[in-house]
């Protein structure tokens, strides 16, 4: 690290000097901390780390995930590791991909005013408020298409003035899309049932019973798709 | 070049038939609408507190974003949505607390640019009457009209400023007579349905309802036409409720104005979304 | 951002880009490949192993980091834990919250059995869920079990375990119907025919995806439906050691509360290890790709318990880490952006390896191109070479990037890096344990009553895993797993628990004079300094 140059951060209100431009995540552990909550995969997909701060004379409250988000002279900064939320539960198999099942499951979503803090805070980017709109009114595919690479950190709904719980919204979407609106994949329904009558059973056996070089000659003589 | 539409959340689930036939009339009479690309619930109510700014975040972002395509209208069919976009543009062009507030939360500059049409209006201005008879089959001729306003379209009368006389729109009466049907007025034309009392007092809105609908067929209408999902949902389903517990009730088929115009325009009936109408419409436009 | 002394090399590598768009980088055979291994893949370095001193594999040279683990005492004395006070009475118990244990939980409760799922940090945090590529299938018309089976055989050096390749091979299409069910959203058509395209080692187009949120997606999408089944969960309580009881089959676990410190003693009629891989040891000083949680917890427990290991002293390191920059090096580089078309380049503008042969190859090969020949690039944490990345929109069409791999470009995004415009630089980096605790095609170890599932087991992936297929084998040996111990406990009767395994596993140490370190570690010490 060409850490030469230090900042000062403040975790939750306490002044440590770290070296400029580490992640927020390093530099934590650079002050001191070890990570039993607010840590996980440490690149970017489990959304464990999700951390709010401010910067001196600003007022807008920024976010970003702890292993991703750089450390800058004068932040502010917390964790926000856990958030409550509702969650409903269900049977995939028997719903159906439409605004009726939405509002079963989360009638909360109707309760959105439209504020857009759930998008300002996403440390993804996404637009968290019009994945919303468009549950609320039905339009599954969309929501799952525009939700899909949310992380499900929480932020969203810590800053939600309706209560509502965009993530599990966006998961119940995308599992009714998954299931139910694109179609199945005829060649893969196809290729489980040849596996189950046992249609490759002896070649496999043939082939489970072949020493090291006969296999070696196998695999370097094997087609290749281009 | 295509002017920014709003469809609102009704006309995506229970009121498809409205979006359909607005889009589909629209686009036979040459006049192309955009979706906006992104858009939420306009909040459907016009908070009563004047200083409750967060229910009016929604549609000033909606406007806001339609004060950004090129046009500078926004065209919205729902009686809902028009009522809570117009009013809240109302409040932003006329009340600087407002406009100020709304603007500093969505930091935008925004002071009610936008201008909000009604289908109805766009017919009445961009197509005008004159032309729209010129171009309407003799389908409809002999059918007696009632058209129904309710109260979103035109209350309050100094936000909304409908028509020519708020307690008195003619707009749709003289739409029927260009579409070569013909109008039959009614003093309940601007009585509220009931609206959403549908969900908690019942009995209050099928009295109301029945009013409207016996009001029309007194005055010999064999359909009656509306801009309202509400109203239209109102007036249709509860007189299969009616009939189930009266047999002499006589039944009158309730449609989207945009659906008539849509028989009037030789649309094909498919595009018209006529199926989702409790009282089925077909023998009438078929007569 | 790039300093302006790599943004010259970068000219260098647009200048050459058109003529190598052309070219197809020969492959090596077998034999060859054998040789640049031995040459330069980090398993065969000089002192990168020890033999272990006592257990099952007491002889075998590992890499120091699993001795080190090995070589620990148990977490708890066995003298002072009362096993009389059980916390948990269960059917089941699974300890790991990944894809593997998440899976196992799911088929153990539609087995009828009861199941507790303990795990060390949250539901779901887990290599599973950082896993990018895809997940491999033979389930189209020109492809077939069998030819997955070969190309699995060779990727491992052919000493995989047959009856667990076939068993891969076999129930990779039922795991994908599984998952369809479920509704995770794959990449399809819109007739609903897979999108599949090949990754390293793979003689047909098999990878499966999701963007490149694949493990993510699968991670999410089975959590939700073990939540929407109910099943138990406990986080941030690792299991630290095994219980066995007088019949000497496993019979529970004792956990840990990391927050309130408090230790739980759970009775089960069989355990299922599903902890995952060994990353965050940082074998050979690398730094990793890996979760916060990947120590090896699972090798240990299951060894003191008895159980052989195998394959142990073969590590996956990733072709493609990130070397620069250097907020994020080593983390993952999905191999989809090779299988989408990027080539390797070294400084001098050049391709230098087939960009899709197996990883322990291509992974050897970079090392080759920097250490032997001189070609890589020098950045700060030491050296790199040329992913030529804005070759996938030159061939896919504008916009293939951001649409195909969001989260790789939003990385490097967020340090001012366009990856669809300019090259990255990539350095391999340790990703995947290809070993670990023996198993058969039931999921079952040698000891009665003890299953392991996903990265915590070996056999299956020989000597070096191909991409795509530890997605696979989280869920086919999870399901395994958990159908075989829900069907095996209706036949178990829990005798009286012990710790006796640990008690002698402890004075074998003393012994050896090796009782000075503790394990499992749960999670790596990164205070006060900068690590991966």
């Amino acid at each position: 690290m060409p850490e030469e140059k230090m900042v000062n951060i403040y975790i939750m209100n306490k002044q440590y000097e770290v070296p400029a431009g580490v992640t927020i995540m390093k530099a934590m552990e650079f002050a001191g901390y070890q990570f039993v909550r607010g840590c996980g995969c440490r690149g970017g997909f489990c959304g464990a780390c999700g951390t709010v701060y401010r910067k001196p004379g600003d007022f807008r409250l920024r976010s970003g995930l702890a292993c991703q988000l750089q450390a800058e002279e004068g932040m502010y900064l917390a964790q926000i590791p856990f958030y409550p939320a509702n969650r409903s539960t269900y049977d995939l198999q028997e719903l159906t991909p439409e605004l009726s099942t939405i509002l079963t499951h989360y009638p909360e979503v109707t309760r959105c005013l439209g504020c857009n803090q759930c998008t300002k805070i996403c440390p993804q980017g996404l637009d968290v408020m019009d994945y919303i709109a468009a549950a609320q009114r039905g339009d599954v595919e969309k929501a799952a298409h525009m939700s899909f690479d949310c992380i499900m950190c929480g932020l969203c709904v810590s800053r939600c003035p309706a209560e509502i719980v965009h993530y599990n919204v966006g998961i119940l979407c995308r599992r009714l899309y998954g299931r139910h609106i694109i179609p199945k994949a005829e060649h893969l329904a196809k290729r489980v049932e040849e596996i189950k009558s046992g249609k490759f059973d002896g070649e496999l056996n043939d082939l489970m019973g072949k020493s090291q070089e006969e296999l070696t000659k196998i695999y370097d003589d094997r087609d290749m798709e281009q | 070049m295509a002017i920014p539409y709003f469809p609102g959340c009704t006309l995506k689930t229970k009121a498809t038939g409205l979006d359909d036939s607005t889009r589909a009339t629209l686009a036979a009479l040459g006049l192309e609408v955009a979706e906006l690309p992104e858009w939420t619930c306009c909040g459907t109510v016009y908070p009563l507190a004047q200083d409750n700014y967060m229910g009016k975040v929604a549609a000033a972002r909606i406007l806001i974003n339609a004060s950004k395509e090129d046009d500078g209208r926004l065209v919205t069919v729902c009686s809902f949505c028009y009522n809570v976009l117009k009013r809240v543009n109302h409040a932003i062009k006329n009340d600087e607390e407002t406009r100020t507030k709304l603007t500093q939360f969505l930091e935008e500059e925004y002071a009610g640019e936008t201008k909000l049409v009604h289908p109805l209006e766009l017919l009445r201005d961009d197509v005008g009457f004159d032309t729209l008879q010129k171009k309407v089959n003799n389908k409809l001729k002999g059918i007696k009209v009632a058209s129904y306003y309710g109260c979103m379209l035109s209350r309050p009368a100094a936000e909304m400023q409908f028509d020519e006389e708020s307690e008195n729109p003619t707009v749709m009466e003289d739409l029927v007579s260009a579409m070569g049907a013909e109008a039959v007025d009614f003093k309940y034309k601007t009585t509220c349905c009931g609206s959403y009392q549908v969900m908690k007092t019942y009995d209050l809105v099928v009295k109301k309802v029945r009013e409207i609908l016996e009001g029309a067929k007194a005055k010999g209408a064999q359909v009656i036409i509306t801009s309202c999902p509400l109203c239209q949902f109102n007036l249709d389903w509860i007189q299969e409720k009616i009939a189930e517990e009266d047999s002499s009730f006589d039944k009158i088929p309730v449609l989207y104005f945009t659906q008539l115009l849509g028989v009037a325009l030789d649309v094909p009936v498919e595009k018209l979304g006529l199926e989702k109408n409790y009282v089925d419409p077909k023998p009438l436009l078929q007569g | 951002m790039y300093t302006a002394e790599m943004l010259e090399l970068i000219k260098v590598v647009e200048q050459t880009r058109e003529k190598r768009m052309s070219e197809t980088f020969p492959r090596i055979n077998v034999e060859e490949k054998n040789k640049l291994l031995r040459g330069f893949h980090p398993d065969y370095m000089d002192g990168a192993m020890r033999p272990v001193q006592l257990g099952p594999n007491k002889g075998d040279a590992l890499p120091h980091e699993h001795v080190d683990i090995l070589e620990s005492r148990s977490w708890v004395d066995p003298a002072d834990v009362d096993l009389e006070k059980i916390d948990f009475d269960v059917d089941v118990l699974v300890i790991g919250g990944g894809g593997a244990g998440t899976s196992a939980a799911i088929m153990a409760a539609e087995g009828g059995a009861d199941v507790l799922m303990a795990t060390k940090l949250r539901h779901g945090d887990a290599n599973t869920m950082m896993a990018e590529g895809g997940i491999q299938a033979a389930d189209k018309e020109n492809d077939s079990p069998p030819i997955h089976y070969l190309d699995v055989m060779g990727g491992g050096g052919f000493l995989n375990i047959p009856e667990l390749v076939s068993a891969l091979v076999s129930d990779a299409p039922i795991c994908i119907e599984w998952l369809e069910n479920f509704g995770a959203m794959f990449s399809k058509f819109p007739d609903g025919t897979m999108n599949t395209i090949h990754g390293g080692g793979t003689s047909r187009r098999r990878m499966h995806f999701a963007h490149d949120y694949t493990g993510a997606e699968i991670m999410r999408t089975l959590r939700d439906e073990a939540r929407n089944r109910g099943v138990k969960v406990l986080e941030f309580a690792p299991a630290v050691e095994l219980l066995k009881d007088d019949q000497g089959q496993v019979a529970g676990a004792i956990l840990y509360n990391m927050e309130t410190e408090k230790y739980y003693i759970v009775r089960a009629k069989a355990v299922i290890m599903a902890t995952g891989g060994s990353g965050r040891l940082h074998i050979n000083e690398s730094p990793t790709t890996n979760h916060y949680g990947a120590t090896a917890d699972g090798i240990i427990m299951s060894y003191r318990a008895g159980a052989k290991l195998a394959f142990l002293n073969a590590t996956q390191f990733h072709p493609t880490g990130v070397a620069f920059p250097e907020q994020v090096v080593g983390q993952l580089v999905t191999e989809k952006v090779r299988g989408l078309g990027a080539q390797l380049v070294n400084i001098e503008g050049e391709q230098f390896f087939y960009p899709l042969e197996t990883r322990d190859a291509v992974s050897s090969a970079i090392i080759r191109e920097c250490r032997e020949r001189g070609k890589g690039l020098t950045v700060p944490s030491g050296s790199g070479v040329w992913l030529d990345s804005p070759m996938i929109d030159i061939i896919h069409g504008k916009g293939t990037v951001q649409e195909e791999l969001p989260a790789m470009f939003r990385m490097f995004d967020n340090f001012g890096i366009k990856m669809d415009e300019t090259p990255i630089i990539i350095y391999p980096t340790l990703h995947y344990q290809n070993g670990g605790v023996l198993i058969n095609d039931k999921a079952e170890t040698e000891i009665e009553g003890l299953y392991i599932a996903g990265e915590c087991a070996g056999g299956v992936h020989g000597r070096n895993r191909l991409m795509g297929n530890s997605l696979l084998d989280i869920l086919v040996f999870g399901r395994r797993a958990g159908m075989n111990a829900a069907e095996k406990i209706k036949n178990v009767k829990v005798g009286k628990l012990n710790l006796e395994h640990a008690a002698e596993y402890n004075q074998e140490l003393d012994k050896l004079g090796l009782n000075e370190r503790v394990s499992p570690i749960l999670i790596p010490d990164y205070r006060y300094k900068i690590s991966g």
